[in-house]
């Protein structure tokens, strides 16, 4: 178990040692566990308006200070700096517009049967939140986590990875310079290894824990609460008596999504939108497309369109504004793509480009040259049996392009996945549009999108393997229970009285 | 009604605390058209600041509003009775604005001055006052489009 008191943060394309920085310990956890949980009172203080206004006027300094943001999430995160403009605006848009989010926790009345409105929904905050985010993402996930519960009116402490949590301390760093009311609600943890999210499970001021993780990462989390309930199991009166409360788990998992191209469309447009939505960030984003699903009839031609974009990408130092493809986040991920090629190639799959990976040796500058792989359709229908590729997330620069004959036979295709969080397609044809808004099995269906959008509406989440639970989209209403109002004061008071 | 005949009237300008205010007004009058996507009874407040310091105590040097009416819009001094938003500019970015030529020059540059602020070159910014969700239906995204302040996505991140 690493507990180590100090962690070197490095430059993912030069080695360079940014910063060194103070990590925490298992009992400085628990303590800023406790200080959040006894400051979070403080958030009921303002109500939810005046707490949007706040993450408004932040979402203003971090505008001003985009440039320097923008230089340590290419440093410490090894995004291309264009990217890094992406990361930064999507963050920066939800908590300008945050107010936005109301409509899903706005105070509701319920009409009876006979007219009478006695009950009112109230959304309440479930507590306490610990929030743990990847290292693909520096500053929108973690910093979209913190705000959501501060939106809401719960205390958060947050776990951005120890890969790159320099970011998210200057974000920080920023909320104490403007003097952000209930800052004390809010903290970070810097912890590696899975030790901090033991702590967390431990902790019974802890109400809710959400992470943006690998769907094996979030099961395993699941089974390790288990463990915790089973060690404190009263069976002093003959049955099993769990004395620890439940938990809210929220899980934002992986992605495997599909993207379907049919024979009605420019080509060219879709894919040059392909590549971005594919390989963007290196391809390390859960919402890439990553199984491409090509109608037969423009099958080749779409290819040629799709190598001569991927063969555009430049890759190299992210603080070239021209490079679009960074450094990987680390070596496990380089091993996993040269894994999965392999693979592939065991099943006899074609690679069009890339398979070639550039390794220093060290833990930094690792690169997996932008890489398309064909499977053929048969290979992909049973799941036991499919490519790894193809079953699991490429969380990296390598994508797979399989045909499909028909509309009904691209639907099968994009549906076969243990996963659901999006599923794009392009035609002009709009009865299959209808079709793909019905059929695809995904919990965020783009038609005929631009990729990257950092429009306010933009959700989260997946069903299957994607999220739990399914279906979840924006962090706010996740972060709230329904309170039933039942009062009868109206017809009842005379009676009472 | 078309673009071309849109009017628009800038009403007690000698009131102004500023030439530059002045100037600024004169220039947006002459394109009404920014505005068309606001509907009618829309009403913002274009605030002058000569620092960053002086936006965070929200201490403008000087203050109009830009009002929408059936026909255009009217321009007027201080702060509107009801003010939907504030759109913040620096002192260096108005000065560089009143240059352009024409209004896709002046959007190009207000969009560049919303996504790359800078003290010195120029900057601005936006406080809503009332609600995203009003401010949409009254069309104050559509007109941010217009003004070059939202990118398209595509510009925003392109390959």
């Amino acid at each position: 178990m690493s507990k180590v008191k100090e962690l070197e943060i490095k430059n993912k394309y030069t080695g360079e040692v940014l910063r060194t920085i103070p990590a925490d310990t298992p009992e400085t956890v628990q303590e800023k566990i406790k200080e959040v949980h006894a400051s979070q009172n403080l958030l009921k203080e303002m109500d939810f308006f005046e707490r949007a206004q706040l993450l408004s006027n932040y979402a203003s300094k971090l505008r001003f200070k985009k440039k320097q943001l923008k230089d340590l999430i290419v440093a410490e995160g090894g995004l291309p700096i264009k990217y890094s403009e992406w990361e930064l605006n999507i963050v920066m848009t939800g908590f300008r517009f945050c107010d936005w989010y109301y409509q899903f926790i706005e105070e509701k009345t319920l009409t009876s049967i006979e007219g009478e409105q006695f009950v009112r929904i109230r959304y309440i905050p479930h507590g306490l939140a610990a929030c743990i985010s990847p290292r693909n993402t520096p500053i929108s996930l973690p910093l979209y986590q913190w705000g959501a519960n501060y939106l809401v009116g719960n205390a958060a402490i947050v776990k951005p990875s120890t890969a790159c949590p320099l970011t998210m301390i200057e974000a920080q760093s920023m909320m104490e310079e403007m003097n952000l009311p209930a800052l004390e609600a809010l903290n970070l943890v810097i912890a590696p290894g899975n030790w901090a999210v033991d702590e967390f499970l431990k902790s019974p001021l802890i109400k809710t824990l959400m992470t943006i993780t690998s769907s094996h990462t979030a099961k395993d989390i699941l089974v390790r609460y288990a463990n915790i309930l089973k060690k404190t199991v009263d069976k002093s009166m003959g049955v099993a008596m769990y004395t620890r409360p439940f938990k809210n788990f929220f899980f934002e998992c992986a992605g495997n999504d599909a993207g379907i191209v049919m024979d009605d469309v420019n080509l060219e447009q879709v894919a040059k939108w392909n590549v971005m939505a594919s390989y963007t960030n290196s391809g390390q984003q859960c919402f890439s497309m990553k199984r491409l699903i090509v109608h037969s009839n423009i099958y080749d031609e779409y290819i040629e369109y799709l190598i001569k974009e991927i063969e555009k990408l430049k890759y190299g130092d992210p603080t070239d504004p021209s490079t679009d493809i960074g450094p990987l986040g680390s070596r496990k991920i380089l091993m996993m793509m040269e894994v999965m090629v392999a693979d592939a190639k065991k099943y006899g799959c074609k690679i069009y480009t890339g398979a070639e990976k550039i390794d220093p040796g060290e833990d930094y500058g690792l690169f997996y040259k932008p890489t398309l792989v064909e499977i053929k359709p048969e290979l992909c229908e049973d799941l036991t049996d499919a490519p790894f590729l193809w079953r699991e997330e490429a969380f990296g620069p390598v994508r797979s392009i399989t045909k499909a004959e028909n509309l009904k036979d691209a639907i099968k295709l994009a549906n076969a996945s243990n996963y659901g969080m999006r599923a794009v397609a392009y035609t002009s044809n709009l009865e299959t549009i209808e079709t793909f808004k019905n059929e695809l099995e995904a919990a965020n269906i783009y038609i005929n999108a631009r990729p990257m959008l950092t429009d306010i509406t933009v959700a989260l989440g997946g069903i299957k393997d994607s999220a739990y639970p399914p279906g979840c989209k924006y962090y706010p209403q996740e972060l709230v229970y329904g309170k039933y109002i039942y009062d009868g004061t109206p017809i009842s008071l005379g009676k009472l009285k | 009604m078309l673009e071309e005949e849109l009017t628009s009237q800038i009403i007690d300008q000698q009131k102004f605390k500023t030439e530059l205010a002045k100037k600024y007004t004169t220039f947006l009058s002459k394109y009404p058209e920014i505005f068309s996507d606001l509907i009618s009874g829309s009403d913002f407040d274009f605030a002058l600041y000569d620092s960053i310091e002086a936006y965070d105590n929200r201490s403008p040097v000087d203050i109009f509003n830009v009002y929408c009416n059936d026909h255009g819009i009217e321009i007027r001094p201080g702060r509107a009775d009801d003010s939907d938003l504030e759109l913040a500019l620096s002192i260096k970015a108005v000065k560089s604005l009143i240059q352009t030529k024409n209004k896709v020059e002046y959007a190009q540059l207000l969009g560049y001055f919303f996504n790359n602020p800078d003290e010195e070159k120029g900057w601005i910014d936006f406080i809503l006052h009332k609600r995203t969700q009003i401010l949409i239906d009254m069309g104050y995204g559509r007109f941010a489009r217009t003004a070059g302040i939202l990118e398209e996505d595509d510009d925003v991140y392109s390959i």
